[in-house]
């Protein structure tokens, strides 16, 4: 339905996009994927005519979109990113204005206009002044009016952008019902919606094709990386266990991500989900567990990595960004005796209140006091209350989320008693 | 030609639901009447038909002409690129030429309207007893409106080169100046009878040529192709300018 082969277009010395390659099929559903100025609309609007192409050449539905524009025109929705609607109609005004343009009937105007307002879900609306929309009524208009003319191929350049998560969830609803009937080719910068409408995904970046192809394809090609998440308490032998955790069969390099309170954090780095394996470890050594995760790269992550000019082989969510003593690579042990010197990793705000009360709780508090001592920690003075603990450095900032307690101080817990 | 009908419109409907047009159309018609009356009883001593003629071809009627077709075309491209709905346009199955005609039928009625206010003072007259001479009056109002349409390509080619409608509508009164006032670049410059740059500019001089035909109700197809012809040079210059958005 589109072929594109070699399509490059400058604006002056800028390069939007240079020597794009790809093929959609009838019936094929595509995201476009990118960051902003990746090209994705420079693409949209080539296909769509608007555009003359510097190089290379577009066929959409069998005709070539510079010199055939017209054919184009006529088998194409296109919906573009700013909506236009001339504000000052009706929407079903707007509507009869498309028809007339595609050159329906007035029969079938009469007919399709009600039933891609029903579609869109804005028949409610039909007699509204567009200028009186909200946004997202008008992404709907813009959807209904893309629609009307029943096209072979769908353009949809980010078409869920400035709608609330409600909204977008009908539009998605929508595209994927679009999805049977026609070629669609959408983009977005917003992946669940690629993710659960594509299957079959462009990436874009700085005019080229970083990726191309299924969702679980981009995956492995481009992300491997999964792993699974140990969170127990392994006792200070730490590099044995790490040996132990290297050794199941299956497993590729340990990484220990460090403390929290009395627990280690591993990331087991495997193809396949080793958690019964690591599982039936812990029991035999009597390890507390508190996490066992099986964790592969997202979309997003992997998109992250494309847009950010990452390196193909990624620190997977990083637990600790800030400090670089928690950033151990590879099997490094961390020495029992001075396990607070690297101690708590910063963690996200949103984690913080959680993790903070177990390290307030003092020596003897294990992880059961957790949430008896959460209410004392995040109102402040009451941490103080028992005598002799470490002293806890908080902010008291009502407001603050917690991003800036410092936690790196709470020490005393970590701390093997008998050793000392 | 696809959808030049259906662009015109939504043009001509677009001009009428904006209140712009309704605000020029009352300033343009007291404006009209009152200086109709002021030719009527001042000027000619009571000769309709020449207060008609005066009317659509005096030193008043060009006034409009240099500030009215600016005010209705500036919007038409530049408002519409800014808004995004020129590309809804432009990847519509409609070519760029549809496009630039329809708007400029559009303005050219609007224009068409304003001047048909004429026949309404003729008809009061014929109400109350004096017969106008109503065939050099419906040559006036038509050679009026195709002469607006002139004026409202130069105000298109204006509006396809500026970003904003102040921009484009500034812009197209000083064409249109210049377009009116050529004829006195001959008195400026002083050539002397014969040159041929005094021929050529009483030849392109767009004032003399109306007022020796439309304005005395003579039809002639030498005037009417002279007019189309710059019509059409304007149309073709909107059209590229339309075509360039494209391209930067």
């Amino acid at each position: 339905m589109i072929t594109v082969r070699g399509l490059t277009r400058r604006f002056g010395p800028v390069t939007a996009i240079e020597g794009l390659d790809f093929e959609l099929q009838k019936g094929e559903v595509v995201g476009f994927l990118g960051p902003n100025g990746a090209g994705k609309s420079t693409t949209m609007r080539i296909l769509a005519g608007y555009l003359p192409a510097s190089e290379g050449a577009a066929v959409v539905a069998g005709f070539d979109v510079l010199r055939q524009s017209m054919e184009v025109r006529k088998r194409i929705g296109y919906l573009p990113e700013s909506v236009p609607l001339y504000s000052e109609l009706r929407v079903e005004e707007m509507l009869e204005f498309q028809g007339r343009l595609h050159g329906l009937s007035r029969s079938e105007r009469r007919q399709r206009i009600p039933r891609v307002l029903e579609r869109a879900g804005i028949a409610d609306r039909s007699r509204a002044i567009i200028a009186r929309l909200s946004r997202g009524q008008r992404q709907r208009v813009g959807f209904a009016v893309a629609l009307l003319p029943d096209p072979q191929v769908l353009i949809l350049d980010e078409p869920t952008s400035g709608l609330d998560p409600l909204q977008r969830l009908e539009i998605r609803k929508l595209l994927s019902e679009l999805a049977r009937e026609h070629t669609v080719l959408l983009s977005s910068h917003i992946l669940p919606e690629i993710e659960a409408v594509c299957p079959r995904v462009i990436i874009l970046s700085h005019g080229r094709i970083a990726a191309d192809g299924s969702k679980d394809e981009l995956l492995q090609r481009l992300g491997g990386g999964s792993y699974v998440r140990v969170e127990a308490v392994v006792g200070p032998d730490v590099a044995g266990a790490l040996r132990l955790l290297a050794s199941i069969r299956g497993a590729g390099e340990v990484r220990d991500r460090g403390r929290l309170g009395i627990h280690h954090v591993f990331d087991v780095a495997c193809v396949e989900d080793l958690r019964e394996d690591i599982g039936a470890l812990a029991a035999a050594r009597k390890w507390a567990l508190r996490e066992l995760s099986w964790r592969k790269p997202s979309l997003e992550q992997l998109f992250a990595r494309i847009a950010l000019d990452l390196p193909a082989e990624p620190e997977p969510q990083p637990l600790a960004s800030s400090a670089p003593a928690a950033q151990s690579v590879g099997v490094q042990v961390q020495l029992p005796v001075a396990p607070a010197a690297k101690g708590l990793t910063p963690l996200s705000p949103f984690e913080a209140p959680q993790r903070a009360p177990a390290s307030a709780a003092g020596p003897s508090a294990g992880p059961a006091a957790g949430p008896a001592a959460s209410s004392d920690a995040t109102h402040g003075p009451a941490a103080s209350k028992s005598a002799g603990a470490p002293r806890v450095v908080y902010n008291l900032n009502p407001f603050d989320q917690g991003a800036s307690r410092d936690l790196s101080r709470p020490k005393a817990i970590d701390e093997p008693p008998a050793q000392h | 030609m696809q959808g030049l009908w259906t662009i015109y419109r939504r043009e001509l409907a677009g001009l009428f639901l904006s209140p712009l047009a309704w605000i020029l159309l009352t300033i343009a018609l007291f404006a009209h009447g009152y200086f109709f009356i002021v030719y009527l009883v001042g000027v000619t001593g009571r000769d309709l038909r020449a207060a008609m003629q005066l009317a659509l071809a005096g030193d008043v009627f060009w006034w409009f002409m240099l500030l009215l077709p600016p005010l209705l075309t500036m919007r038409m491209i530049s408002e519409e690129a800014r808004s995004g709905v020129l590309e809804f346009l432009l990847t519509a199955p409609a070519s760029d030429l549809a496009v630039i005609l329809g708007k400029l039928g559009a303005a050219t009625s609007f224009m068409g309207i304003l001047w048909s206010s004429v026949l309404i003072y003729g008809l009061l007259a014929q109400l109350l007893g004096v017969s106008p001479d109503w065939i050099p009056a419906l040559s006036g109002v038509l050679g009026a409106t195709l002469i607006s349409g002139l004026f409202s390509s130069i105000g298109l080619v204006a509006s396809a080169l500026s970003s904003t409608p102040i921009l484009a509508a500034f812009g197209a009164v000083v064409l249109n100046f210049i377009v009116i006032a050529l004829p006195s670049l001959d008195a400026l410059l002083k050539l002397p009878p014969g040159h041929w740059a005094k021929v050529a500019l009483g030849h392109a001089s767009v004032v003399s040529q109306y007022q020796s035909s439309f304005g005395i109700g003579v039809l002639d197809s030498k005037h009417l192709v002279f007019f189309l012809v710059w019509t059409a040079f304007f149309v073709f210059i909107a059209t590229r300018l339309l075509e360039k958005r494209r391209w930067s």
